[in-house]
């Protein structure tokens, strides 16, 4: 088997585009309900709490913590067998919002809940960027 | 909290009168719908009803497959006047009966089967591929961002963000969630058809393969091909039957659908309300149920739902366990056919016929617990926020 297999590419549906159009310039944005001031995620067409379709796409600290995470030691796609073992997380951004993520620059046994990130965009393929997280102090 | 009034309505009305399992394991030449329709017409010969007699059809869809109610129908040469297959992920088997006993309490159709089938052993090894993704998602369905770019793959992982939130905010340990796993080891070796019945000790469990961290290979259920099913009728008729019934006492689901990551719902169940809904209904509290079988997809998710239940206090479910609470002599006999960590995982539907077994009392002496006029039984699923929990007791 080979181990240069294409690593996943996100597939943004017409709600995420703009968060994937954000993440190629280098700023992690979401949007954020003009009428109670939520930020939501995973995008939608209304905020879930009041269902309104007024919001904006709001640029983000890019600052967290970790609220979770798990070190995968086992494979589930060729992509990732020389990545092994990595770290995806949950991280509570300053502003709410909870997101999927793959840490770096930390050794999988330093990880800890509660852990304060920051946003590292990072090309992972030719023309894919991705909204990565690093330790921050 | 819905009007528990209404709900009390149907409390002891119907009863499960049949169960019914296909072979567990590796079964080659097998495909899901062979499996279930072999459990459904097991499940119906222990009801001691004829083919005649089963007038609706509820089952669960498979993973990839459409109309699925229809093929079973086809197979089992039924034309039903109740039959639908629901999407509730694990939790489906259990809304299943729920489903059943609402279809029949509304005079659409008397005699219900139920049930679940999967081949999983045979479809995650047909290739290197699969071997891998040990996935049952259909690619069109797989997550296509905000996972897989991230590395972030499968059920596991999901369940394993859960158990180590858990773990930082109530100290739980490896060892604690051991105890499940070493409990319904027990347990299996008991039953001549779970598929894994090796002991098991604490040392194995510490040093197995790490799959997912906090979760090594034994914090997880088994893939087999395997299905169940059970009948369902009024309490009329099920006296009239061969068995002594097994009431439906009570049941409630709940959803957690704004997601896993949301509010606590890592660490704090869709099983805690969709419990108050069961006991509402049962009239019953945690103190009255002898035994449990709790969808044990992985270790961890036992010790929340025994939290959520209220068999303990949250972030108590560790020690709880760790306690011997689980085994055959403990407090509370948890998946006492093997659970899906060693029987076989098929979804919760053979806890729900380890539950009647548990209720008829006619276990051989080794696998009966001591207390079991009344069990818990648990379904947790979808994308881990679907719940739904049911109680039998003895009629």
């Amino acid at each position: 088997m080979t181990t240069t297999a294409a690593p996943p590419i996100p597939q943004p549906t017409v709600e995420s585009a703009p968060f994937w159009e954000a993440v190629a310039k280098g700023e992690l944005r979401i949007q954020r309900c003009a009428r109670d001031g939520d930020f939501f995620f995973p995008p939608a067409s209304r905020c879930p709490r009041d269902w309104s379709t007024e919001w904006t796409w709001e640029k983000l600290s890019g600052r967290g913590t970790i609220r979770s995470f798990v070190v995968f030691q086992r494979s589930y796609h060729p992509a990732f067998r020389e990545a092994l073992p990595y770290a995806v997380a949950i991280v509570e951004l300053e502003e709410g919002a909870r997101l999927v993520t793959r840490l770096i620059d930390i050794a999988v046994t330093d990880v800890r809940v509660g852990m304060p990130v920051a946003v590292a965009f990072t090309e992972v393929a030719e023309g894919t960027t991705l909204p990565l997280f690093r330790p921050s102090r | 909290m819905t009007d528990p009034e209404r709900a009390r309505r149907l409390r002891d009305r119907y009863a499960i009168v049949g169960i019914g399992q296909s072979a567990i394991g590796k079964v080659p030449g097998s495909s899901a719908l062979s499996l279930l329709v072999d459990a459904m017409a097991n499940a119906v010969e222990d009801a001691g009803l004829r083919k005649e007699d089963v007038d609706g059809i509820v089952s669960r869809g498979p993973d990839e497959a459409y109309t699925h109610h229809q093929l079973i129908g086809q197979r089992l040469g039924i034309d039903a006047e109740f039959s639908t297959t629901l999407d509730n992920g694990g939790a489906s088997q259990i809304l299943s009966v729920a489903l059943a006993v609402m279809a029949i309490d509304a005079g659409l159709c008397d005699v219900v089967v139920c049930g679940y089938g999967r081949d999983s052993w045979s479809r995650t090894h047909r290739s290197e591929a699969k071997r891998e993704s040990v996935s049952l998602v259909p690619e069109e369905q797989a997550a296509k961002e905000f996972g897989p770019e991230f590395g972030l793959f499968g059920a596991t992982a999901m369940h394993a963000f859960g158990a180590r939130r858990h773990m930082a905010l109530y100290g739980t340990t490896q060892e604690q969630m051991g105890a499940v796993a070493l409990a319904f080891r027990e347990h299996a070796m008991r039953n001549p058809s779970a598929y894994i019945r090796d002991p098991l000790t604490m040392e194995q469990y510490l040093t197995a393969r790490r799959i997912v961290e906090p979760f090594g290979l034994l914090d997880c259920s088994v893939p087999v091909d395997a299905a169940g099913a059970v009948v369902v009728t009024s309490m009329e008729r099920a006296k009239t039957l061969r068995h002594r019934p097994t009431a439906i006492t009570g049941f409630g689901t709940f959803n957690n659908l704004r997601g896993w990551y949301a509010d606590d719902h890592m660490t704090t169940t869709a099983a805690c309300k969709s419990g108050q809904k069961a006991y509402a209904m049962a009239g019953l509290g945690p103190k009255d149920i002898g035994a449990v079988q709790l969808y044990d997809c992985f270790t961890y998710m036992v010790l929340a739902q025994l939290e959520d239940y209220g068999f303990c206090a949250k972030g108590e479910g560790g020690p709880f366990a760790a306690s011997g609470a689980l085994r055959m002599d403990g407090a509370l006999p948890a998946n006492t056919s093997g659970g899906q960590l060693s029987e076989g995982h098929v979804e919760g539907m053979l806890q729900i016929l380890e539950a009647v077994r548990q209720v008829r009392g006619d276990l051989p002496r080794e696998r009966q617990a001591p207390r079991s006029d009344a069990v818990l039984v648990s379904g947790h699923g979808g994308h881990t926020v679907c719940h739904s929990s049911l109680i039998l007791t003895r009629a």
